[in-house]
């Protein structure tokens, strides 16, 4: 009985000290793992700062004129279409009235729709 | 006689030994676990663990859209050793190419009898990793929070900057430091033999919460293409410096604010105050022929002038309490809505007389001149309107003509606003919403009514007057094509501080409007300060507002409302998108 007794006390100790050393390991687990999320956290923040610099207007413009060759568009062409939901019944279902930002020069050989 | 068993006479020394070393062992726990419990259990924690406090980033500040304008990164900082190195001329010259500093400098740094040199703090994370990745002698790297600012001097005077210790100091950095700021926390941590962090204390550990988000009413796109058309006619006009607004006259939103010259805030040691200081809110200037909007306004409101009321020119010359009025545009008779078509300052001149101190002075004041506008921006100056009692007859005659009043570029832009807005003035704000760590939104701006300092139908009249003013008056280069726009256009002499008295050399050329005037999604003010080529504000001021205009108004999706025939080469064919998705 007094053995069965000792036996039972040494287990419970056993469990204990393994617990803890159990504690301990997850402790570090826990840090390599907090270490990681920092990093990554690290690199996400950097690749955030990444895009914005990428995508601000002034690169934009920089890379579309200087390396595509591209200019920026003249008075009238760019149109703007304001589609009338309410439009009357007689017209074709889905037809746009088309209407004009900004007017441009008549040149010859074009012809008016 | 009694034999005595040397064996028996060892085992009893041994066990009293052994007794004795128990009892010593015993009594030595006892000292030790009961006696001197308390001050070893202090020493042990002291040993094991570490408190220490931790800081939550800071928030990150976006623009409408949700592009990032500032934020906080962790950044390398370079250390050297120069007690450790022998020859540091190689790792001189290494280093300054990886971090674009003269190696000779670098070289100096490291040839110090010491055991620790700041080589460069707070470097790009690319030269960072360059760095890692090729390890040099004696030169070591070490973490540090940095506020970064990816859009370099855009909107620079309106997000501002915070410090090195990461307190905000301008802008709304500094307005708002108290939700961007991260929170502080203690922690105490547990650390092995080896000084490593085992676990916290009490398993509880959360980590400080980073600061709260803030999302600004200004929105990137608008505020490049502000920029850029500012400082291109600051430059062409060889001008002092410059600012443009760009305001929804509904909810009093702020979608850009530009001012040149500009600074970098990522760079604080080049920063002087001059240079950071938001003149659009805390400068006062004088408005010039822009205020004769809102002495029409008062003149309309009370019913003293109709915008056919016929007032005579003088030819060009008056004199009002002796001092002689001029007219650039000499006229006869005219009627009230052509005194703001040529910007005649006789007839505002014989309108303020008519209105009387009084009338002006409680419509200017509820027009929000001489009281701060509540922008949510740091330093906003009232501004100055004396006090109506002391203005005589050639107060109210200068007052007229926009002089001896002084406004912030806020303060005109929101009233040009309330115009545009039917009569309804709204507190101008730059902050949308601010969220907190987690996403949950804890303030989210709404449009905000002041007053009414002029009816609807006030506001009605006026805008036509001002609809007159571009296209058939001063400031026919603010027209744009295909869009109705209201404005007036301002040239304003400013006081040489040598003479004190009023610069024939020195002055500020302007242009405030809105558009579309049947539907106004703009209002935009541009302030050239001392152009050197032109000073009239419909040659330096109306075409920027045109070229800002054009460029805003498709990239809104607003559409004209007057419909025009399209010219195709033939076999062409319009590609259409639908309009109004590019807005907000």
């Amino acid at each position: 009985m007094k053995i069965l007794a000792a036996m039972a006390v040494m287990s419970l100790l056993l469990l204990y000290v393994g617990e803890r050393v159990d504690v301990v390991r997850v402790g570090y687990h826990v840090e390599r793992l907090k270490l990681k999320k920092v990093a990554f956290q690290r690199e996400h923040d950097e690749l955030r700062v990444t895009v914005s610099k990428l995508t601000s207007p002034e690169r934009i413009e920089r890379a579309a004129t200087d390396r595509l060759g591209m200019v920026p568009a003249r008075q009238g062409q760019v149109i703007l279409v304001r589609l009338e939901p309410d439009a009357p019944s007689d017209r074709k279902p889905g037809r746009p009235e088309v209407r004009l930002a900004s007017h441009g020069p008549r040149e010859p050989g074009l012809r008016t729709p | 006689m009694t034999v005595v068993d040397p064996l028996r006479v060892r085992r009893i020394v041994a066990a009293l030994l052994l007794l004795a070393g128990f009892v010593i062992v015993l009594f030595r726990l006892f000292n030790l676990q009961v006696l001197q419990a308390g001050e070893l259990t202090l020493k042990a924690e002291r040993q094991h663990e570490k408190a220490i406090t931790l800081q939550g980033g800071r928030g990150t500040i976006y623009d409408r859209r949700g592009k990032v304008l500032a934020i906080n990164l962790e950044v390398p900082s370079v250390f050297g050793v120069p007690t450790s190195l022998e020859d540091p001329t190689p790792v001189a010259r290494e280093l300054g190419r990886v971090l674009h500093v003269r190696p000779d400098e670098i070289e100096k740094k490291l040839k110090q009898e010491r055991s620790f040199v700041w080589i460069a703090r707070k470097v790009d994370p690319e030269q960072g990793r360059r760095l890692q990745r090729r390890p040099l002698e004696g030169i070591g790297l070490v973490l540090e929070g940095r506020r970064y600012y990816p859009k370099g001097t855009l909107l620079s005077h309106v997000i501002g900057f915070a410090g090195m210790d990461g307190d905000g100091l301008e802008g709304i950095e500094h307005r708002y430091d108290s939700y961007l700021r991260g929170e502080k926390q203690m922690v105490v941590l547990q650390r092995d033999a080896l000084g490593r962090s085992v676990f916290p204390k009490g398993f509880t550990e959360q980590g400080p919460s980073s600061g709260h988000s803030v999302t600004l009413t200004i929105d990137e796109t608008i505020q490049y293409i502000a920029e850029k058309e500012l400082e291109e006619a600051v430059a062409a006009s060889r001008a002092k410096g410059g600012t443009i607004i760009v305001m929804e006259p509904r909810t009093g939103a702020v979608l850009a604010m530009a001012l040149v010259p500009t600074f970098d805030p990522n760079s604080l040691g080049s920063l002087y105050a001059d240079r950071w200081r938001n003149r659009a809110v805390t400068d006062v200037y004088e408005p010039g022929s822009t205020l004769k909007v809102l002495v029409a306004a008062a003149a309309l409101e009370d019913k003293v002038m109709e915008p056919q009321t016929i007032l005579f020119g003088e030819r060009g010359s008056m004199t009002v309490a002796n001092t002689v009025v001029h007219d650039h545009d000499p006229s006869g008779w005219m009627t009230f809505a052509q005194v703001l078509e040529r910007s005649s300052n006789i007839g505002a001149v014989k309108t303020a007389l008519a209105l009387g101190p009084d009338r002006l002075s409680r419509v200017l004041r509820a027009f929000g001149f001489g009281e701060r506008s509540e922008i949510d921006l740091p330093g906003e100056a009232a501004g100055l309107v004396r006090d109506s009692r002391s203005w005589g007859r050639r107060s109210l005659a200068s007052i007229a003509m926009g002089q001896e009043i002084g406004v912030t570029a806020v303060q005109l832009a929101t009233a040009l606003s309330a115009v545009a807005n039917g009569g309804w003035l709204m507190k101008p704000h730059v902050v949308a919403e601010i969220r907190d760590g987690k996403g949950k939104a804890v303030y989210q701006a709404s449009p905000q009514v002041r007053r009414q300092p002029i009816s609807e139908g006030t506001a009605q009249k006026l805008t036509r007057i001002l609809e007159g003013a571009v296209s058939r008056g001063t400031g026919k280069s603010a027209a744009v094509s295909g869009y109705r726009v209201a404005g007036k256009t301002g040239t304003a002499q400013k006081v040489d501080p040598r003479t004190g008295t009023y610069s024939t050399t020195l002055f500020i050329g302007s242009f405030v409007g809105f558009v579309p005037a049947e539907d106004p999604r703009l209002c935009i003010l541009v302030v050239i300060d001392e152009p050197q080529t032109e000073a009239w504000g419909g040659v330096v001021a109306a075409p920027v507002f045109r070229r800002v205009a054009e460029q805003v108004l498709p990239y809104l999706g607003v559409t004209s409302q007057a419909p025009v025939r399209v010219a195709l080469a033939e076999g062409e064919s319009i590609g259409v998108r639908r309009a109004g998705r590019a807005g907000p």
